[in-house]
């Protein structure tokens, strides 16, 4: 890119051609204000709070929005341009209901700050009082359009940060209001309530109503962390005040894995699910009883002693390596037996299993790509997954690469309207035969001469023997016609991203992962070493748990006697559930209660997300450090230091500080 | 040294400014010896002597009101005002949301307070639609917020007895 020179208030400063004269202020520590501009975002320039002066032109002109050359002058302090400001200052404060001592947002608002920074401490204008709707409908987002000043970034974000495309503009000139689709209520929108909007908002027109009033950032601490709701690993800030979790932020909102999901954003915010404080013994009357620590360690360790071949332990995959390698070390070395494995174990095991059919030079999980890749894609083919609803931000960066970047999408998936009115070809085979269309896209690519001949082997070429088209055509009810189209367009685009997940994993075929390798293999559809396949892990450490061989086994069918659960703050897992009914001794590690804890014999207390430390390991192999949000209430020690004191019971030391070592750095 | 003379009125408002200008810790007493108040709501004089200070809090909310303002800018030198409703309207003018016949049903005859009538009489003076005090008077200065801080009331009444029209900075102006 060419670099240009210009001078801004007499002084000489450099930039890139294609810059913004704002962007090269900003770049060059020349303070001009903003406020319908947000880093990140498309400028519009909508607010004419930026206006600078430039030889030639006859009037200020917005700054976010002027292309720099090379050569131009630039005024951005003048007096008659901070009188403009201010004046538009005004004018805003006149539109809408901007009085500050009832509003949410005080304190932490964009255009008050102007206001201050301008000191308008009058306004010659009359107000207009408009009596405009306040949207309060919503779980989550309360839209108050008397605090509106119109800026659009909550339009913006949604369209190019969430690609949802839920908020826009309606009605024209002083009647222009944000709506949400064909201007509903938001909560009967499209809208998937990620709260994006909430964070680009800079006055209190859009908020969360699970935020409200509990704090302004300035009285809050930040601390960033990990989010546990999946495994895609977003980083989070989260506002805290008096040991309460105010608000959830995202640290860099337009960064890929910035905009945070409904459940990242407001789904951890202090939970009405009751917690578990004390440890609790079944008793002679068959209730669970409060009791100490030591007395249920001891309850725990009898049992263990009692049927120790046939005693399992399951682990939620949202706990840190740290904990989970501890448990590990407890079941093996103090319990003496190997039947541990997590939650989602299953899906683990058929993606590991699938990759080592594969080959893939022993990279094991890192033959996939990391998500971003999928924002490079030129088509994205998605089996059996809905990453909208498992992992949001994945879906995110499908929607934004569709979007924004003219990417086509193709669905294989039986269950869902998986991406309804994004797809490009939907391939909606008979349940649970996703792996038969996924093989016969395979061999169509291989048949039609789309696939890179050298990467043929004739094992591949045999083992499609059996999916021909037609054959696939009958055992998937998915016509022929549509079977090309797809083969087609996967063979056809230079930088196709295979997407896979929940639904095609329960079918417990790993031939069907092999299949997609391969697939991405015989069109060499790879990114630097990576092959441009992701597989949609469901726990915020289940890649952590699979490299330290927690999911080493599947312990559902072993004819457990007993089970040692280490559940933590994870919701309830209907199919565990059930299995767990059949079991005769349960005792379940856990942070709130549960159907499950009503079932356990013994129930210990557990810390949540927000009260851990450790690391996860993310779905693309980063490791992450955890930040302590909180501190755990009275009597709830640590995952680890409840381990130990079962272990010592079993007259087992375990060490509490363990290094591990997992993911990429 | 004479001191300097003040007035003070209050229109709608809430009285917490008053309020605030008397809760400004030990600062009170340096102002008593150099600031004489004269008719306030304080000392309950009704009738404002010629002042060189006249300060409102509170937006112009009726034609009492009205005839306040106008009254008390004609005996002073220096009109303040004082507070987010005196200097924009702030959370009284939200009735201009609605008409006053909405405001009297909803205040007379929903739940709360249930009157058979709407009190009127010649002595009560019409609602008319609320104002900031310069929509109806010329001001020279202000001091907002709700109610304004003591930093922000020490600093302009200083600059008013230094002989300088007070603009509240912008580290100490608050609107909250």
């Amino acid at each position: 890119m060419k670099e240009i020179t210009l001078t801004i208030n007499d002084k000489q400063v450099k930039g890139k051609e294609g810059d913004t004269v704002l962007e090269i202020c900003q770049a060059n520590g020349i303070d001009v204000p903003t406020l319908c501009h947000l880093d990140g975002l498309t400028d519009v320039g909508a607010c004419r709070m930026c206006v600078v002066d430039i030889e030639g032109e006859r009037r200020p002109v917005p700054s976010c929005t002027y292309p720099a050359r090379d050569g131009q002058v630039v005024r951005t302090d003048s007096e008659h341009l901070e009188k403009y400001r201010r004046q538009i200052l005004e004018l805003l404060f006149t539109e809408r209901n901007h009085f500050c001592m009832f509003c949410e947002q005080s304190g932490d608002c964009e255009l008050q700050r102007l206001a201050y920074r301008y000191q308008m401490d009058n306004v010659r204008y009359p107000y207009h009082f408009p009596s405009l709707p306040v949207d309060t409908l919503s779980d989550h987002l309360v839209i108050e359009h008397n605090r509106c000043v119109l800026c659009g970034r909550c339009i913006r974000t949604c369209n190019e940060i969430a690609a949802n495309f839920t908020l826009d503009f309606g009605g024209r000139g002083w009647q222009t209001m944000v709506v949400a689709d064909l201007d509903q209520p938001v909560s009967e929108s499209s809208c998937t309530s990620c709260g994006a909007c909430v964070q680009a908002c800079p006055t209190g027109a859009i908020f969360s109503r699970l935020s409200a009033y509990r704090g302004v950032p300035s009285e809050c601490e930040r601390v960033t962390t990990v989010c546990p709701a999946c495994g895609v690993g977003c980083k989070l800030d989260v506002l805290v005040k008096d040991n309460n979790i105010v608000r959830i932020e995202a640290p860099a909102l337009t960064s890929p894995k910035g905009p945070l999901c409904k459940e990242g954003r407001f789904g951890l915010l202090p939970q009405t699910r009751s917690r578990v404080t004390s440890p609790l013994v079944r008793g002679k009357h068959g209730r669970l009883e409060e009791c100490s620590l030591d007395t249920a360690a001891e309850a725990v360790a009898k049992a263990l002693k009692d049927s120790k071949d046939s005693f399992g332990g399951i682990a939620s995959p949202q706990l840190p390596s740290e904990t989970l390698a501890m448990f590990n070390t407890f079941m093996r070395e103090a319990v003496g037996s190997d039947l541990i494995d997590t939650i989602d174990g299953d899906s683990c095991r058929v993606i590991s299993e699938g990759i080592r059919q594969f080959g893939g030079n022993g990279k094991g999980l890192d033959v996939e790509c990391p998500i971003e890749v999928i924002l490079e894609a030129d088509l994205v083919l998605v089996v059996g997954a809905d990453p909208d609803r498992t992992n949001p931000i994945v879906g995110n960066l499908v929607r934004r690469a569709v979007r924004q970047k003219g990417a086509r999408l193709v669905v294989v998936d039986s269950s869902r309207n998986v991406f309804l009115l994004w797809t490009d070809l939907w391939l909606k085979p008979r349940e649970g035969s996703e792996d038969s269309v996924v093989k016969g896209l395979l061999r169509l690519l291989i048949d039609k001469g789309l696939a890179a001949p050298e990467r043929l082997t004739a094992e591949l070429t045999k083992s499609l023997k059996q999916y021909a088209a037609p054959e696939v055509t009958r055992a998937t009810a998915v016509d022929e016609e549509s079977l090309e189209a797809a083969a087609k367009l996967y063979g056809e685009a230079e930088r196709a991203v295979i997407v896979y997940g929940q639904s095609l994993l329960k079918q417990n075929d790993p031939s069907t992962v092999t299949a997609l390798l391969n697939m991405a293999e015989v069109t060499e559809n790879r990114a630097g070493d990576n092959l441009r396949v992701i597989s949609l892990k469901p726990g915020a450490n289940s890649r952590g748990a699979w490299e330290l061989g927690v999911a080493s086994r599947d312990v559902r069918q072993n004819g457990l006697k007993g089970v040692y659960l280490l559940l933590g703050d994870q919701k309830d897992d209907d199919e565990l559930f059930e299995w767990l009914k059949g079991i005769d001794f349960i005792a379940v590690q856990a942070s709130y209660h549960s159907p499950t804890t009503t079932i356990a014999d013994v129930v210990l207390p557990s810390p949540i997300w927000a009260e851990r430390e450790g690391k996860y390991v993310s779905m693309d192999g980063a490791t992450q450090e955890l930040g302590r949000v909180l501190e755990p209430p009275e009597g709830v020690p640590g995952d680890q230091e409840t381990l130990q004191a079962v272990s010592r019971k079993l007259g087992h030391e375990l060490s509490l500080s363990q290094e591990v070592n997992v993911g990429k750095g | 040294m004479a001191k300097v003379k003040v007035a003070t009125a209050w229109l709608d408002c809430c009285s917490g400014c008053h309020m605030s200008l008397l809760d400004i810790d030990e600062a009170i007493i340096d102002l008593a010896a150099v600031l004489e108040l004269t008719a306030t709501p304080i000392t309950d004089i009704k009738e404002f002597p010629d002042v060189d200070v006249g300060i409102i809090e509170g937006a112009v909310s009726n034609e009492h009101d009205e005839h306040v303002a106008r009254d008390l800018r004609a005996h002073c030198k220096i009109l303040m005002v004082f507070g987010d409703c005196a200097c924009f309207g702030g959370i009284v003018s939200m009735r201009n949301l609605f008409t006053t016949e909405e405001i009297l049903d909803r205040y007379y005859h929903t739940e709360g307070t249930i009157c058979d009538n709407i009190p009127s009489s010649e002595d009560l003076p019409p609602l008319t639609k609320v104002r900031p005090i310069n929509e109806v008077v010329k001001v020279d200065c202000y001091v907002p917020g709700c109610p304004p801080s003591s930093k922000a009331i020490l600093y302009a009444l200083s600059e008013l007895l230094e002989g300088r029209i007070p603009v509240v900075p912008s580290d100490i102006m608050r609107f909250d």
